[in-house]
């Protein structure tokens, strides 16, 4: 229970924070904004960028919706239209969900795990480098007229060379292909941050349910995101070399690219959901006044779903006619999966009912989350039966459904997340008034736009028109969806001046505003360039409910959890957290920034085919490469090379 | 801890814990690939039978097979899960908890592999091999 | 202590045997390779896939179009030359774990030697059977070419790798206490030598069962 936070803050003298202070800090000039590497300054800047992107791509919303608001309406032109719903759809899964929350992530796992940095911290800004420059490379092209027009899963022979020349596939491979580097550097670093860097005494049982669920994440990034970098490279391939993967004339089979395509596509879907989930479970217990109920149990549904959510890729694929007994296999999987996410539903409920509720502007948004994300899990349940599924297959009815899961489960958490981390990201508290505003103009135009879009989708309407004749009685429908999208858009914009008023006018944030359970919330806010004068020891589930671990990092803290020589944090085990050793982090640096100019100067060459640009960007990279892992030199002493 | 073990028997321990753990979703696995890639690839090109060995035989030792892995799972991860539930003081050895919780998730991923695997199986039985 | 035979089953399945901590220990580093070889792993794993799907949507023949099967002899001596190249890492490894820098540097210069000798012999395959077919020609070609033109690059970049090894050693930077980097190189080529076993089965090997 939140108590005895009293004693925190009688931490180590002056002296070692000024030890720890020269150290850590880096320097406030331009090259130091260039070369940082830390992963509080970086995971803001995935955050801002991100949020950005997510205004470019509710931008192309806006101007559908406002072309769809009537009949035959003449804003957009087919060629426009398709490139808006293209690369608003591909912008918000991958140029928005995942790096939000991997900037969520980035400040906050090494926070909650108790550690200085990330266990790769020059990775990390090389991460968000690449991050920004694929994102650039894929908006740039809307202006030129040459944005991604396939959709978001761009299906061949849709969008081979033949049917779509010109270089808006190309575009979307490579951007994707580029991007995923980050994302998956992205994943290894939290990985081995969160198996190496915890603080001692974090055994498996005692990691927050967020820092399981960035992990499980992770895991299927590692394992989904390769299979998508070889369809996008295939394709690729087939569009500029003429090789003959998808060209059913030489032999070639364009199921090939729908299997590989969702093998990645539905884990993916969880690689954007889970780590929302994870905020969820971190933001509801702490405004419910008590720990989460059943943690055992969400932990084996973080596994659980990352685990079968590989075997749900051929439900994608129902009209396209295989033996089926196979999809039998699969089904098997489609089934079982739902019990897992259910099982959170009812740990989150129960929390909610053994707690006392506290209503703040974070749980607003939560509950927002649980009751659009189970309306969309109930449509979901719709399409297992196939007839429905065939019926309304691309059909409005579908568009609806992926909003309420994807706009539900990722977009709700990330607000919650917003307002409840912004104290510690800002050291400002934002408006509370201003905040309820935002949620009920967003909740209610989130459901004014997409729930009109099941009603015009069972009568007919099928999605990925620019536009439609009128008396079909969809007229209404797609009205008030178009009036939704601005109330939707008002709301959205009301978060952004919250978080601006905050930043200018909020009141100071104290350390600990919410009475939360988990480490981020033992440190100053915002937090010190080392994060922790002293690396806490970690004795239960709730360390900062535990006067144990404040008294850990009291006055009797032991030199071997201060370490002031250098920068420096510490190694523990992988599965119990016992304590192994110091180990030094790295100095602030260009070369991540280098290296990702490299390979921006690759992907520029190979879209427009000027393969010595590409050669020479390989060879910036790899050459930054080489001097980034140069190791030290050293004396044969220092080496330990026998005489 | 006071009992001490010889490093063959711990590291035995440790690796038989992750068989708890993993044990079932592997063998789901290998039966979801086994036994599509098999009907798929066998029925698109036509046959019944995959070298000489009939079809519906070949699915039926992809489903029994990664079943007995699943339960083989399943026992020990009940078995652990039961030996680990020894109540330590609090603020003690942090190991057997941790070991306690990773046999929790295995004993549930196991039922839930078996489950998906018992269910290919029921399709299995149900739909003739290559029916459309 | 003293449980053997039978035995090990019961100690190991006591509370402490079960709560041994495995793995552990490792470093960020031993982590971070292994995490991208997974990734790595799971990208040519996806390709074999692609590979053998392709190859049963088509039906016989197979290799299509006349295309010959492919020749055994040239492939089977450049896996006599790639996958041995793994020994040479290990020495050198095993030497720089003694201090001995020497070894190092010459069992560095015998992987360079054998991995670019396996990158020749891939051009004298290719020059050969370029005549024949392209990657344009068919999905076979395009899928010959893919597979191994990929492994080749990530053949020249271990390579590239061995060499800037080279380069540092002879700078003097690794010893006993310092040498987590040739580590790292080191289970690199070793991936790039398995995986060549494993295209060789596919691709040279498997047209003809
Ligand atoms: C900000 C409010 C949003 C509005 C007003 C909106 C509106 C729309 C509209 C009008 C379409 C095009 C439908 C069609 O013509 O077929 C669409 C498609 C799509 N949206 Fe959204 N959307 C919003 C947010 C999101 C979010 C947050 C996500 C994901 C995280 C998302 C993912 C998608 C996807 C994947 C598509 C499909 C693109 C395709 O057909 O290839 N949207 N959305």
């Amino acid at each position: 229970m939140p108590s005895s936070t009293t004693e925190r803050g009688a931490g180590p003298g002056t002296e070692v924070v000024e030890r720890l202070t020269a150290e850590w800090a880096e320097p406030p000039t331009l090259r130091g904004w260039f070369s940082t590497v830390d992963h509080k300054r970086i995971g803001r800047r995935y955050l801002v960028t991100a949020a950005v992107f997510f205004g470019f791509a509710g931008f192309s919303a806006l101007a559908m919706r406002t072309q769809l608001a009537g009949p035959e309406a003449e804003i957009l032109s087919p060629g426009e239209y398709n490139q808006l719903f293209s690369m608003h759809g591909t912008a918000m899964i991958f140029l928005f969900s995942t790096p939000m929350l991997f900037g969520f992530g980035n400040f906050l796992v090494p926070l909650m795990v108790g550690a200085r940095d990330m266990a790769f911290p020059r990775l990390n800004a090389f991460g968000y480098w690449v991050f920004l420059f694929a994102g650039l490379f894929m908006w740039a092209s809307v202006p030129a007229g040459a944005a991604p027009n396939g959709g978001w899963f761009a299906y061949v022979p849709l969008t081979d060379e033949r049917h779509t020349p010109g270089l808006h596939l190309d575009v979307y491979t490579l951007g994707l292909l580029f991007l995923g580097i980050s994302t998956s550097a992205g994943a290894i670093n939290f990985i081995v941050t969160s198996l190496k860097l915890r603080a001692p005494g974090m055994s498996l049982n005692r990691v927050p349910v967020f820092v399981w669920a960035i992990v499980a994440t992770s895991f299927m990034v590692i394992f989904a995101l390769p299979v998508l970098n070889l369809d996008n490279a295939l394709l690729f391939l087939d569009r500029r070399f003429d090789t003959r993967f998808f060209d059913t004339d030489r032999g070639g089979n364009v199921l090939l690219w729908q299997h590989l395509f969702w093998i990645f596509g539905h884990p993916d879907v969880y690689i954007i959901v889970m780590p929302a989930l994870g905020i969820v479970s971190a933001v509801l217990p702490v405004f419910c006044r008590r720990g989460i109920v059943a943690y055992p149990l969400i932990v084996l549904s973080v596994v659980a779903i990352a685990i079968i959510s590989f075997g749900v890729w051929v439900h994608h694929m129902f009209a396209t006619g295989l033996p089926q007994l196979s999809y039998g296999f699969f089904s098997a999987a489609s089934t079982i999966i739902t019990i897992p996410s259910g099982l959170q539903i009812f740990a989150w409920l129960a929390t909610m009912l053994l707690g006392r509720i506290v209503v703040r502007v974070p749980f607003l948004f939560v509950v927002g989350f649980i009751v659009t994300f189970v309306i969309g899990g109930f449509t979901g349940v719709m399409f297992a039966l196939t007839a429905f599924d065939q019926q309304t297959t691309d059909s409005y009815f579908v568009v609806a459904h992926f909003h309420y899961v994807l706009f539900g489960g990722a977009v709700f958490p990330i607000l919650a997340a917003i307002y409840y981390w912004l104290p510690k990201i800002s050291g400002r508290m934002y408006s509370e008034r201003l905040g309820r505003y935002a949620f009920w103009l967003i909740f209610v135009g989130m459901n004014l736009t997409f729930f009109p879009m099941h009603v015009s989708g069972l009568l007919g309407m099928p999605r990925r028109v620019y536009t439609y004749p009128g008396g079909l009685g969809w007229d209404p429908w797609n009205l008030l969806a178009t009036v939704g999208a601005y109330v939707l858009g008002l709301g959205l914009l009301l978060v952004a001046v919250g978080v601006v008023h905050a930043l200018r006018r909020g009141a100071p944030a104290p350390d600990d505003p919410w009475g939360g359970d988990s480490l981020e919330w033992a440190t100053s806010s915002p937090p010190k360039p080392y994060n922790f004068p002293v690396l806490p020891r970690v004795h239960s589930l709730h360390p900062v409910w535990d006067p144990r671990t404040a008294e850990s990092t009291g006055p009797g803290a032991t030199e071997d959890r201060i370490l002031t020589d250098g920068r420096q944090t510490l190694f523990t085990s992988e599965l119990d957290g016992r304590y192994e050793r110091a180990v030094r982090m790295p100095e602030e640096t260009l070369k991540p920034l280098v290296a990702a100019i490299g390979l921006l100067t690759v992907f520029v060459g190979l879209l427009f085919a000027w393969y010595w640009v590409a050669a020479a960007g390989g060879a910036l990279f790899a050459g930054t490469l080489a001097g980034w892992l140069w190791p030290a030199h050293r004396t044969p002493e220092e080496a330990g090379v026998p005489a | 801890m006071t009992e001490r073990l010889s490093p063959r028997a711990a590291t035995f321990g440790g690796l038989l814990l992750w068989f708890a753990v993993l044990g079932g979703v592997l063998s789901w696995t290998v039966h979801a690939l086994a036994a599509w890639s098999i009907d798929e690839l066998t029925c698109e090109a036509g046959h019944d039978e995959l070298a000489g060995f009939p079809l519906t035989g070949a699915i039926a030792l992809a489903v029994l097979l990664p079943a007995a892995g699943a339960v083989a799972a399943l026992g020990v991860s009940v078995l652990a899960w039961r030996r680990t539930r020894a109540d330590l003081p609090e603020g003690g050895e942090q190991s057997v908890g941790r070991a306690h919780l990773l046999a929790f998730v295995g004993l549930w991923l196991n039922t839930l592999a078996l489950a998906m695997i018992v269910l290919g199986g029921v399709a299995a039985l149900v739909l003739s091999p290559c029916q459309r | 202590m003293t449980e053997r035979g039978e035995g090990i089953l019961t100690a190991a399945t006591r509370p402490t045997g079960l709560a041994t901590e495995e793995p552990v220990g490792r470093s960020t580093g031993w982590w971070g390779v292994m995490l991208f070889l997974t990734t790595e792993g799971t990208l040519f794993a996806a390709l074999f896939g692609s590979y053998f799907y392709l190859r049963f949507q088509h039906g016989a023949p197979w290799p299509p179009d006349g295309i010959r099967q492919p020749e055994l002899l040239l492939p089977l001596i450049m896996t006599a030359v790639l996958v041995p190249s793994s020994l040479p890492v290990l020495w050198a490894e095993a030497g720089i774990r003694q201090g001995r820098r020497w070894q190092l540097r010459a069992g560095l210069f015998g992987t360079l030697v054998m991995g670019g000798t396996f990158l020749g012999l891939q051009g004298v395959e290719y020059s050969g059977i370029l005549r024949e077919y392209t990657f344009t020609t068919n999905v076979y070609g395009s899928l010959f070419y893919a597979i191994t033109t990929f492994h080749g690059s990530h053949v020249a970049v271990g390579l590239l790798m061995v060499c800037w090894l080279l380069v540092a050693s002879l700078h003097g930077s690794f010893g006993p206490h310092r040498y987590e980097r040739v580590r790292i190189v080191a289970y690199y080529w070793h991936f790039v030598d398995a995986v060549w076993v494993a295209i060789l089965f596919t691709v040279y090997l498997s047209p003809r069962l």
